[in-house]
């Protein structure tokens, strides 16, 4: 028996000596691994004439398995942020020492001549792929400045429309605001604050043009700071509406301690008994029944209701010595016997009487 | 999420007056339906009388009164600055 060789391709240890890469088993795993690896080859060749350069990303990172060599390639060339497809495989199938592994290979694993060279690039394939990678370079190069200077553009743009609005919003509201503002301090003075009125303006409007502390000269004691700083934000038209005095003196208010409006008991409501939900009696029956619902009501136990007719049948015993479980299946097998037994005397009468 | 409602102090009289609303606008507070009270500097601590000058401001505010609320306070301290917050007079007939 020939020495055991373990053979890679198939993954087997085989003890037939050379006569194993002969074999169909041999030749149809060597088929198949040459036929993976055929379309990334014959990818990376379109790769040659056309070198694409795109933006790196990890998905460049990928390797592909060299059968000939015996090791992981990187599939794609990548430096920087810059990838360029396919240039790692191409490097590493032009390299000379995968043409040694290629030729090994083919000539241990025995396979078709002519499919070699679809797995090897020539070094003039290899040098024509490097013009055309430079080329796709300056390409890639190009569209990124295009792509910048659109992005600019429209940048430009956006933020030259934002202006005009802007200005456009702030020319109306300049010419407006003067007229409105020298009319309603003409009326705030007219009117006394001690009386309660309100403005002229209806109630849902909420902002009115006065200046509230300034003009008055009573100064609330809780005020310690300067007033002038206060006001800086107050003054650009933020105001206080007054709608009067809520003082009604039979009513009490949240300062008094009434009680608020929604705890306020409705009136129909309050007359009926304010009892909800089932009175005691009523729950205890309940619970009774829920109890008494779980067994049947005629079973044999405490709480019997002794009222209820029963069969002739309920009476007897029909338990046997170690029974357990439910008296209805005693009484169903002794049913059953019973029945057995009758059938039984039956066929004897029968019999003596014949 | 606190939920906004703008009232109509003609269309609510029991509650301006239980409130004691004398200035528009005022923002009461609440949360499940109980009424919070915070303390602005000013001597209404029931309802912030004026509006706010800052988006942030309303923000802070809310959130304090939440985070108070949750540990079951009735009444916070206000995170506006004091310049910020509206004065007026709390007058009582004119006393």
């Amino acid at each position: 028996m020939a020495p055991a060789q373990r053979c890679p391709l198939c993954r087997q240890t085989f003890f037939c000596g050379r006569g194993h890469v002969y074999s169909r088993k041999h030749q149809r795993q060597l088929k198949a691994a040459l036929e993976r690896l055929l379309p990334q080859v014959e990818a990376a060749r379109k790769a040659i004439r056309a070198a694409q350069v795109e933006r790196y990303v990890p998905e460049h990172e990928r390797r592909c398995w060299c059968l000939c060599c015996g090791c992981e390639v990187r599939k794609h060339l990548s430096h920087g942020n810059l990838t360029v497809l396919h240039g790692g495989l191409l490097e590493h199938l032009a390299s000379p020492e995968h043409k040694k592994a290629t030729n090994r290979f083919w000539w241990e694993n025995k396979a078709e001549f002519q499919l070699k060279e679809k797995f090897l690039i020539s070094p003039q394939d290899y040098a024509r792929f490097k013009k055309s990678m430079v080329k796709g370079l300056d390409t890639y190069e190009e569209k990124e400045d295009e792509v910048i200077k659109e992005m600019a553009a429209q940048i430009r743009e956006v933020e030259h429309s934002r202006q005009e609005l802007v200005q456009s919003v702030l020319e109306p509201q300049a010419v407006p605001d003067p007229e409105e503002g020298s009319s309603a301090l003409g009326s705030w003075k007219g009117t006394n604050r001690g009386c309660g009125s309100r403005t002229s303006l209806p109630a849902w409007l909420l902002f009115v043009f006065f200046s509230l502390v300034a003009s008055t000269s009573q100064q609330p004691s809780y005020l310690d700071l300067p007033l002038t700083p206060e006001l800086d934000w107050m003054e650009t038209g933020q105001p206080l509406t007054f709608i009067g005095h809520q003082d009604t003196p039979g009513i009490g208010n949240i300062h008094s301690g009434a009680t608020p409006p929604w705890m306020v008991q409705d009136e129909e409501y309050s007359s009926v008994n304010q009892q909800i939900g089932p009175s005691y009696e009523e729950f205890l029956k309940e619970k009774e029944k829920q109890k008494l619902k779980k067994l049947p009501p005629d079973r044999v136990g405490a709480n019997f209701d002794h009222s209820s007719s029963t069969s002739v049948g309920w009476l007897p015993s029909f338990g046997r010595v170690w029974n357990n479980g439910r008296r209805w299946q005693s009484r169903h097998q002794f049913k059953t016997e019973a029945a057995a037994r009758n059938k039984q005397s039956c066929k004897e009468k029968k019999t003596i009487v014949s | 999420m606190a939920a906004i409602y703008l009232v109509d102090v003609d269309q609510t009289p029991v509650y301006t007056h239980y409130f004691d609303i004398s200035y528009i606008p005022s923002t009461v507070f609440f949360f499940n339906g109980q009424h919070m009270k915070v303390d602005y500097g000013s001597p209404d601590h029931t309802k912030f009388v004026g509006s706010f000058k800052t988006k942030q401001d309303f923000i802070d505010l809310i959130e304090v009164i939440y985070r108070g609320a949750m540990r079951g306070k009735l009444i916070v301290q206000s995170p506006i600055d004091p310049k910020n917050i509206p004065k007026y007079d709390l007058l009582y007939q004119d006393i």
